[in-house]
């Protein structure tokens, strides 16, 4: 899609530290790894489960994110994705399947949660392997701390506490409108958006 | 390759794993067919694993290091959630069988409805799949509330522009639109309604293929 796909390696594409150790667990079961993973990782996934009102059930989801990342760590790579963003994914998907499996009613769910929501780099279709997958992680870290308050503000509440674009602006009393300019202000600034042709 | 693709907001909502399953339904097909919008949502993935990371951090018990070594090493190895054998698509999971063959509920004029909504329990919205027969015209209709659309075969034309398959539209009460079906085939859509249509045209009562 983009030319940046076809650049050879150089050092923004190499792998960052946590790729790495994610890689180490992958090939080699590597628990020292693994445990400076969860370190790592632990703190931020027992937060983002507490924002997303599952405050009692916390240290559960760390426990299933960790478990679950043990097991995948086999299909992970570097190349696909960076290990932030594949653990991110994996806390999201196992998030809403701690929340379907709370609210179903029947035993049988016909579709499951990877069937509608992909982890990165799982899909076999995918060809190409893009570096300015990795680098656009760091680019938004980068930019990150540069935006206004307001726009951190109502990416957080999207990403962090499971609300809608609508949600967000009924909670902060503030039109849809104005939700959805901050966040196609800041996702311009991020260079989220490549191409928009909808907005 | 598709033409007609979720806006920004979508994608973002579907990153954040806030969407409906029925509209998460809808943006992974269109995903699986779209290297644009993939790409759009590994970028906001990735602008997940950075929100992730801006936020407090909350420490957590000192023993449960121990419990997940626990777990993994008492569990089987292999993820029961990774299939050995290969991976059936949602759709085919989700229908079982050939789209053309379902239990069609044929409705006036050239359209056929089936109404899935019951193969997502405890979802709120209504979830339909329409069959709009090749160079069939549907009626007239406006929507209440949102209908999200996505074309699973054929494609359609109405006064936005041509829609072909795994192209994907959303409707407001603001839309009135007489799809017709082009080309030589069927056209086929899933389509998630937060409310029902409502139709415009003069046979209101008798042709309501999306009213139940």
């Amino acid at each position: 899609m983009t030319t940046l796909e076809h650049k050879p390696a150089n050092s923004e594409g190499r792998k960052d530290p946590w790729s790495q150790l994610l890689q180490k667990v992958g090939k080699n079961q590597d628990r020292e790894a693994y445990h400076a993973l969860f370190e790592h990782f632990g703190p931020q996934i027992k937060y983002y489960a507490m924002a997303n009102g599952l405050a009692s059930h916390a240290e559960e989801l760390v426990q299933e994110v960790f478990v679950s990342i043990w097991r995948r760590s086999c299909l992970y790579d570097w190349r696909k994705a960076a290990a932030s963003t594949w653990i991110f994914t994996i806390a999201r998907n196992q998030r809403i399947d701690m929340l379907r499996k709370m609210q179903r009613t029947s035993a049988e769910m016909p579709i499951e949660t990877e069937d509608l929501w992909q982890i990165p780099g799982e899909n076999e279709n995918e060809p190409v392997t893009s570096l300015h997958r990795l680098m656009s992680e760091r680019r938004i870290r980068e930019s990150l701390s540069h935006l206004p308050e307001e726009q951190i503000t109502v990416i957080a509440k999207v990403y962090m506490e499971n609300k809608s674009h609508q949600m967000v602006a009924d909670e902060l009393a503030i039109p849809l409108g104005t939700v959805k300019s901050r966040v196609r202000l800041a996702l311009n600034k991020l260079k989220v958006i490549l191409q928009d042709q909808n907005v | 390759m598709t033409r007609h693709h979720p806006d920004s907001f979508s994608l973002m909502e579907y990153s954040a794993g806030n969407l409906s399953e029925p509209h998460a339904l809808c943006i992974r097909l269109h995903l699986n067919e779209c290297p644009q919008c993939r790409s759009r949502v590994d970028t906001l993935d990735s602008l997940g694993a950075v929100m992730m990371e801006y936020q407090p951090k909350v420490s957590v018990s000192e023993n449960m290091f121990d419990d997940i070594l626990a777990k993994i090493d008492g569990a089987p190895e292999v993820d029961p959630s990774i299939p050995a054998v290969k991976k059936m698509g949602p759709l085919e999971k989700l229908l079982g069988e050939d789209i053309n063959k379902l239990p069609w509920k044929r409705q006036l004029g050239d359209v056929s409805v089936l109404d899935i909504t019951d193969r997502f329990p405890g979802q709120r919205e209504q979830v339909v799949l329409q069959k709009l027969a090749a160079g069939g015209k549907a009626p007239a209709h406006t929507h209440r509330g949102e209908e999200t659309t996505i074309v699973l075969q054929g494609s359609f034309a109405d006064q936005k522009g041509v829609f072909n398959q795994w192209d994907f539209v959303v409707l407001t009460d603001q839309d009135e639109h007489k799809p017709v079906a082009v080309g030589c085939e069927d056209c086929i859509t899933l389509s998630v309604l937060s409310a029902p249509v409502k139709l415009t045209g003069t046979f209101t009562r008798m042709l309501n293929p999306f009213i139940r």
